[in-house]
């Protein structure tokens, strides 16, 4: 009986102290994604998981748990263990504007995570129904401040992404329109082409063939340069409102305490699978913008989101546009 | 109509009448739940609307089959056992809380055996041999067929299957 | 018409490559098992297999994940029938008499009924697909929130005739069903409503967790109660196929089932899930004894299942034609698309008629297959219902745990699971029935959005919105429906009090 705490104190010595982090990995990854399968972000998830999982010689297996804009599953991805083993892929909602959204968020985009790298942008573009009475942005933009209450503005609910992007918009132009919600973005943007709605901002991804087929119309796209998906979309800056700018950036983020070496590691394929021909031209051909290399840093990255964090901030809180 | 004694008007339907107060009590508890969301008016309802509108319908159908209870005739109510209802419960929530920490080579048997005791036909011997076959069979088709993510053996800091 | 044959041929030279039908096979065999277990549902088993799907060309890859999908519309209308579980929405009604069916011992002929019905649901829809898609997404593009709240209108309307029972208790089902459909965060404002706080509930109650709750779970308790009269085991099997009698009573309910299924189908915004209920009351009001379903009536099997298969198919539409998918399952088609390089929208008929057309062949080749798959096991699963009872209830109740897990890996819904068996038990001894309240939670969420949304665009005008003609004949044909339902038990409830 005596020999019973030596024993348990000699096991206990045995068993590996922490994550053994030279082997590291050693089983399986798993990428949580905040979102529902076959959304935007599941898709720029699952092209670079399956890149990273060649690099790193284990499968990197995507789980999606939705919900609440995304801060369900980021909340959850949070308090995994920080060994490496489960990473998540968090965006502009869930990691910039959330804390303005969701005051009740049980996380801090700045301080509750190891921030590995941006891994694409999805540039926001403003669009509007096929037969909307302006032919490009500067009449846009007239006829929405004329008609303001009288238009209709689709989104997809508190929290997302052509919410917060449209409530920037908004709040630039002085307007105050009608914000029709829908469930996700595949509903909003079937009343856009059937006429039902006016206006949307939304990620390029989901409008590019929409664009493409002249089902809707494209006034401008939010960045500095042209995207090459729908390089006829002339920029904000060039159409005249140089003020809006977004780009609904996706990025990988570990849990607070993982250790540097394994970041690095992470951040290490990401970055090949970046620059990999074949992963770059999945993302171009969907409109993503993978121009922002100083961001892929985990340092860049940090700086990302206080920057999103703070700008978001100032726009939501400003409007009264937060959820209660 | 025939009176009781007493003259107590007598129940001709009992289970319409626990339908119709259960009905009620769920209706009023939807009420109380909804009562600081703003219902917003006919033209722009808002989020306690709907809610309200239905409690209140659920609310009359039940005070509606209540009072029906002692006018037209229904059904008795039935025996209400213990044993099973309980033990498939406590099956269940076992399940729950086990299954992310030891995994599914403890939930999966301890809803079997546990559940299967809920029969008073069970043979104790024969369920515990088929829950461990059982459960082994699952691990192979949902974890490692379908690739599911269940956790089949957990033990935090040793094993994670 | 040349057009269409020349293109149907490249789709059938396309589908016909012996990977594509192998393909195809392995999906509906996928399909067909997921469809089985209870609470894994294709979007799971998408998921999970979209990264093997990787190594395959774009067309083989989406045969596969089409045939997983279809595959699993046919396996939960198994379980419905076998052991009441609806492994899909779709599947509630077939529980209905399907599983009353299997009770008498028919279990062969529903199971039968369904596969061939199906088949042709699935033969007639394909044809649609390939002949009317684009004329049809125009026709759909008149559908706006209005008229969808009307549509949804006339669904719950349904609902009330799907009650075996009181149709008073049936309407308060309804009702409460609505109610819990609101339960989780409010779209429009971000506000949680009747949450009581627990996250858990923040998104609302999971569909798989009240069906197999209320249906699964429930049944196991109301069959360990009453061993004796307990036959799904018992009873003589019988003839294992439909009479000859039983197959001419299915024909007319088949045939308006996959209109009815098809047309429903096409909507955006996941018509689909009112084609078997539609069916099934359409099947009621036309039986010359009505009172016959509820209780093992093959109508009320053969009408919703040719619904449900013509729905299914008919439901790629908005997603071939216009590249936006109508509910979560085909969103999961636009990802696995997109992934492999090809970004679904209105051009891909034009840029990529390989796809497009070897697709909607696929699919045919698909339902044959289903076909060639289930018949046989019809066999297979009516001698698993001889299962000793006392060990097959306990293998449904791990089953149906682990298939709630999958759902959302979360333990919380195993637990609310048990929640609902309990209320379901309690429910079932007082006459209150499942079906109603399942569909009011289902149609209630698309009714409510539908509505706000509605009046929003009408800046709140109730009227305007009833002016729009499309909306005004649903609202209509809902208020018929209610009234033909409710009057005749009004009238007999009557006798009952005064007759004393």
């Amino acid at each position: 009986m005596r020999m019973l705490p030596a024993l348990a104190a000699c096991l206990a010595l045995a068993l590996p102290a922490g994550p053994s982090r030279a082997d590291w990995p050693e089983r399986n990854i798993t990428m949580l994604v905040p979102f529902a399968a076959g959304g935007p972000t599941d898709v720029v998830a699952r092209i670079v998981a399956e890149n990273m999982s060649r690099t790193l010689g284990q499968q990197v297996i995507i789980e999606n748990v939705a919900g609440a804009g995304g801060t369900t599953g980021i909340t959850r991805a949070a308090q995994a263990a920080p060994d490496g083993y489960a990473i998540m892929m968090g965006h502009m909602g869930t990691h910039g504007a959330a804390p303005a959204v969701y005051p009740g968020l049980k996380y801090d985009p700045t301080k509750d995570f190891a921030p590995v790298g941006l891994v694409a942008g999805t540039p926001i573009v403003i669009v509007a129904r096929k037969n909307f009475p302006a032919k490009d942005l500067k009449e846009f933009m007239a006829y929405v401040k004329a008609n303001g209450p009288k238009l209709n503005e689709a989104h997809a609910g508190v929290g997302s992404v052509s919410f917060t992007t449209c409530s920037l918009l908004n709040s630039i132009l002085g307007v105050n329109p009608t914000r029709v919600v829908y469930r996700g973005t595949g509903p909003a943007l079937n009343d856009i082409v059937s006429g039902q709605v006016d206006y949307m901002c939304d990620q390029i991804v989901n409008l590019v063939p929409q664009i493409e087929a002249g089902t809707i119309k494209a006034y401008a796209v939010a960045i500095p340069a042209r995207s090459p998906a729908i390089p006829e979309v002339p920029t904000t800056k060039e159409a005249g409102l140089p003020e809006f700018q977004v780009s609904a950036w996706n990025a990988i983020f570990a849990p607070k305490g993982t250790p540097p070496e394994i970041v690095a590691k992470l951040n290490g394929a990401l970055v090949k699978a970046l620059e990999d021909p074949t992963t770059r031209k999945r993302f171009l051909d969907l409109g993503a913008d993978l121009s922002d290399t100083a961001s892929r840093t985990p340092q860049g990255l940090q700086k990302l989101v206080e920057s999103e964090v703070a700008r978001w901030n100032k726009v939501l809180k400003g409007t009264g546009q937060a959820a209660q | 109509m025939t009176r009781g004694e007493g003259n107590a008007p007598r129940i001709r339907a009992p289970q319409d009448l626990l339908a119709g107060l259960a009905l009620l009590v769920l209706a009023l508890l939807a009420f109380w739940a909804s009562r600081a969301l703003p219902a917003g008016r006919l033209g722009a309802p808002g989020p306690g609307f709907l809610p309200r509108v239905m409690a209140a319908g659920l609310g009359l159908t039940g005070l509606a089959l209540a009072v029906l209870s002692f006018l037209r005739a229904g059904e008795a109510l039935g025996r209400f056992t213990l044993r099973g209802p309980l033990l498939v419960l406590l099956a269940v929530a076992g399940f729950a809380l086990t299954i992310r920490a030891p995994g599914l080579l403890v939930a999966g048997p301890l809803v079997v055996v546990v559940g299967g005791a809920a029969s008073p036909e069970s043979r104790p011997r024969e369920l515990v041999i088929f829950a461990v076959i059982i459960t082994l069979a699952c691990a192979g088709l949902f974890r490692y067929a379908l690739h599911l993510p269940i956790p089949v053996l957990v033990i935090p800091g040793l094993v994670n299957l | 018409m040349t057009d269409l044959l020349a293109n149907l041929a490249l789709g059938f030279g396309v589908a016909l490559s012996l990977q594509n039908v192998g393909l195809a096979f392995v999906g509906c065999m996928v399909g067909t098992l997921i469809g089985v277990l209870p609470g894994v549902g294709p979007i799971a088993t998408i998921t999970m297999l979209l990264p093997i799907t990787f190594g395959l060309p774009p067309v083989g890859a989406l045969i596969l994940l089409a045939g997983i999908y279809y595959g699993a519309q046919y396996g939960g209308s198994t379980t419905a029938i076998l052991v009441n579980i609806p492994g899909e929405v779709t599947s509630v009604v077939t529980t209905l008499d399907g599983h009353q069916m299997a009770r008498q011992g028919r279990a062969g002929a529903a199971l039968g009924v369904a596969a061939l019905g199906s088949f042709f649901a699935g033969c007639f829809s394909t044809l649609v697909v390939a002949g009317l898609a684009v004329p049809l997404t125009r026709l759909a593009m008149v559908f706006g929130p209005a008229e969808y709240a009307a549509l949804m209108l006339a669904g719950l309307a349904f609902a009330v005739v799907l009650a075996r029972g009181s149709v008073l208790k049936s309407i308060a089902m309804i009702l409460l069903g609505l109610l819990l459909s609101t339960v989780g965060t409010d779209l429009e404002t971000g506000v949680d409503r009747m949450t009581f706080g627990l996250p858990a509930l923040s998104d609302g109650l999971e569909f798989a967790v009240l069906a197999m709750g209320l249906f699964g779970f429930a049944e196991v308790l109301r069959n360990l109660e009453a061993t004796e009269t307990r036959d799904v085991v018992q009873a003589p099997i019988g003839r294992v196929w439909p009479t000859r009698q039983e197959l001419l009573q299915s024909a007319g309910p088949v045939a308006r089932g996959s209109l009815v299924g098809a047309a429903l189908g096409i909507l955006p915004g996941n018509g689909a899930v009112l084609g078997p209920f539609a069916s099934y009351a359409l099947e009621k009001r036309l039986a010359k004894d009505p009172s016959r379903f509820g209780r093992g009536a093959i109508e009320g099997v053969a009408g919703p299942e040719a619904a449900n298969n013509a729905g299914a198919q008919t439901s790629f539409i908005p997603l071939l034609t216009l590249g936006i998918p109508p509910n979560a399952v085909m969103a999961l088609m636009v990802g696995a698309m997109t992934i492999h390089g090809i970004v679904p929208g209105p051009l891909v008929m034009s840029r990529n008629p390989a796809l497009f057309w070897g697709l909607i062949a696929s699919m045919w080749i698909g339902n044959l297959m289903l076909l060639v798959i289930n018949l046989p096991l019809v066999g297979l699963w009516v001698r698993f219902l001889r299962v000793p009872y006392r060990l097959m209830f306990p293998a449904i109740l791990l089953f149906c745990c682990i298939g709630i897990y999958s759902v959302n890996n979360s333990p919380s819904d195993v637990l609310l699971t048990g929640g609902c068996a309990l209320l379901g038990y309690a429910a079932g001894k007082v006459g209150l029935e499942g079906a109603p309240l399942l569909l009011g939670m289902v149609l209630g969420r698309l009714f409510e959005e539908n509505l706000r949304r509605a009046l929003a665009i009408a800046r709140g005008d109730p009227w305007a919105i009833l002016q729009r003609p499309i909306t005004a004949g649903l609202v209509l044909a809902a208020l018929l429906v209610l009234t033909a339902a409710i009057l005749p038990a009004v009238r007999r409830g009557r006798e009952e009090i005064f007759t004393e």
